[in-house]
């Protein structure tokens, strides 16, 4: 998921959703849009988006402006949400805790939706789901992921890697070569081993006991690129 | 139809406008029609490397805004006939072209030209975007330092995303006795992380300053080892297979006798 102050933009099953803040000026909404879309726009383009704002109108002026802001990044409007639907009773509740009531801790860290990489991704490349992330390919440095759930390398993990970013703390990172430039899963954050032991294999970094673990992915046929 | 190659980088220094200097020169002296583009405007350096710098009266900008025809910027080559050199501006800045008054211009040089070599400004802003707009292909240079290497790693995958796909690489300014002493990447830890094709190994070289200060491009001259892996990279760009040059600093006594036991 990516947010700014007032607009939160969000991945479910059923597509992309973006919240609005009710409280918030039309203006400052469609400005943060912009800036929101403007850094994640390679992710998403040609994808169609809903949009709830509690219970709060949009006049037909910003509805058009929403949309000229939305064509832009080559989004598409597909229809609003009620609050019904979200699933949060009056708008009383801001949209950060519709966030923690929809996201995929339900299901545990075991099961939910989950994004496909199939490519490498290169210094300045950064992919944000809201789920797992299997990347096919290395995570170089200077590339981010930012995942609610797990997140699997097939490849050499050199990059910064944050798995279960809303605090899910059951959360795993792996890779066949595992050395982050920073990892991070829900609030605790460790730096990557400074010297680089080569062809240690496969690995899985979770909490224990508040501490970051990196134990040996334990599988003997891992094969491949394991340096 | 010619083919526009643009050389880049992401990073500065590394060498992007020698090596579109000499690998320009070296296609024109391999009897190819060639011009090379410098797209950096407002700190152009490509005219002075090819010692062109007092015959310039019209530039890339005044080409595209329609100042002048393309024939009237074009600068003949002092070695090579059939060698041009097409200026950037001085006097303006990057915002004065667009990509889309590129690929006009790319175009229009392709039919007239076996290749355009397109020397890229540092940087991923507006510079960077237009000189690749026009681009067939695409050569990136990296010198064997972190900071380099990570620039085009990042170049590398801006070019994917403008579908410039399989970038070739150009490892520049390599020291063999450092990377034999452990103290500079080699080039197996580059392609490691960049995972592109390798078109060429350029060693560190005094004879580039001399050759850059007088403008007069390495690629011509024979016993500068850069400038036979300029020699080299030319090859590889027409689609010859030459191998990589041999890199490698005499062996001592002591390493053969280690090799022999088997310590390393």
């Amino acid at each position: 998921m990516t947010r700014t102050e007032h607009v939160a933009l969000k991945g479910t099953r059923d597509g992309l959703v973006l919240y609005f803040d009710p409280a918030a000026d039309f203006g400052v909404l469609m400005n943060e849009l912009d800036k929101l879309l403007k850094n994640s726009v390679q992710l998403l383009q040609g994808a169609s988006v809903r949009c709830y704002s509690g219970k709060k109108e949009f006049t037909e002026d910003e509805h058009a402006g929403l949309e000229t802001i939305l064509k832009k990044r080559q989004l598409e409007l597909t229809g609003w949400l009620t609050p019904e639907e979200v699933g949060v009773p009056g708008k009383s509740q801001s949209y950060a805790t519709q966030d923690k009531e929809t996201r995929i801790w339900e299901e545990g860290m075991e099961e939910g939706s989950c994004l496909f990489v199939e490519r490498t991704l290169r210094s300045g490349k950064s992919v944000q789901f809201d789920g797992h992330v299997v990347v096919l390919g290395d995570v170089n440095p200077g590339a981010e992921i930012i995942a609610t759930g797990n997140i699997a390398v097939l490849g050499s993990l050199r990059g910064v890697a944050h798995a279960g970013a809303t605090g899910e703390r059951k959360a795993s990172v792996s890779a066949y070569h595992l050395a982050p430039t920073q990892l991070r899963i829900a609030d605790v954050v460790t730096r990557g081993p400074a010297d680089e032991a080569d062809g240690r294999g496969p690995e899985i970094a979770r909490i224990k006991d508040d501490q970051l673990i990196v134990e040996s992915a334990g599988v003997k046929s891992w094969r491949g690129k394991a340096r | 139809m010619g083919e526009v190659i643009v050389v880049t980088s992401g990073k500065g220094g590394v060498g992007k406008t020698t090596t579109s200097a000499n690998i320009g020169t070296g296609l024109a002296a391999a009897g190819h029609k060639v011009v090379l583009v410098d797209t950096d405007i407002g700190l152009r350096n490509l005219d002075v490397v090819m010692g062109l710098e007092n015959r310039i009266v019209y530039d890339l900008v005044d080409v595209t805004s329609g100042n002048c025809r393309l024939k009237q910027a074009l600068i003949k080559d002092k070695r090579f006939a059939n060698l041009f050199l097409l200026p950037a501006a001085q006097t303006k800045d990057k915002t004065a072209v667009n990509p889309e008054q590129m690929k006009v211009l790319a175009a229009e040089l392709k039919a007239e030209f076996d290749y355009a070599i397109i020397d890229c400004p540092a940087g991923i802003e507006q510079g960077f975007r237009n000189a690749i707009a026009g681009a067939d292909r695409a050569i990136v240079v990296c010198t064997p330092e972190v900071s380099a290497v990570r620039d085009a790693d990042r170049i590398i995958g801006l070019l994917e995303a403008a579908e410039l796909r399989n970038p070739k690489l150009i490892i520049n300014r390599i020291r063999p006795e450092m990377v034999k002493r452990g103290d500079m990447m080699d080039i197996s830890d580059i392609l490691d992380i960049l995972a592109v094709e390798l078109i060429g190994v350029v060693p560190e070289d005094e004879s580039i300053v001399i050759s850059t200060n007088r403008g007069e491009p390495a690629v011509m001259d024979k016993t500068s080892k850069a400038g036979e892996a300029y020699r080299r990279i030319t090859k590889r760009i027409t689609g010859e297979e030459v191998p990589l040059m041999n890199l490698d600093v005499p062996i001592g006594i002591m390493d053969r006798l280690k090799r022999l036991v088997g310590l390393r």
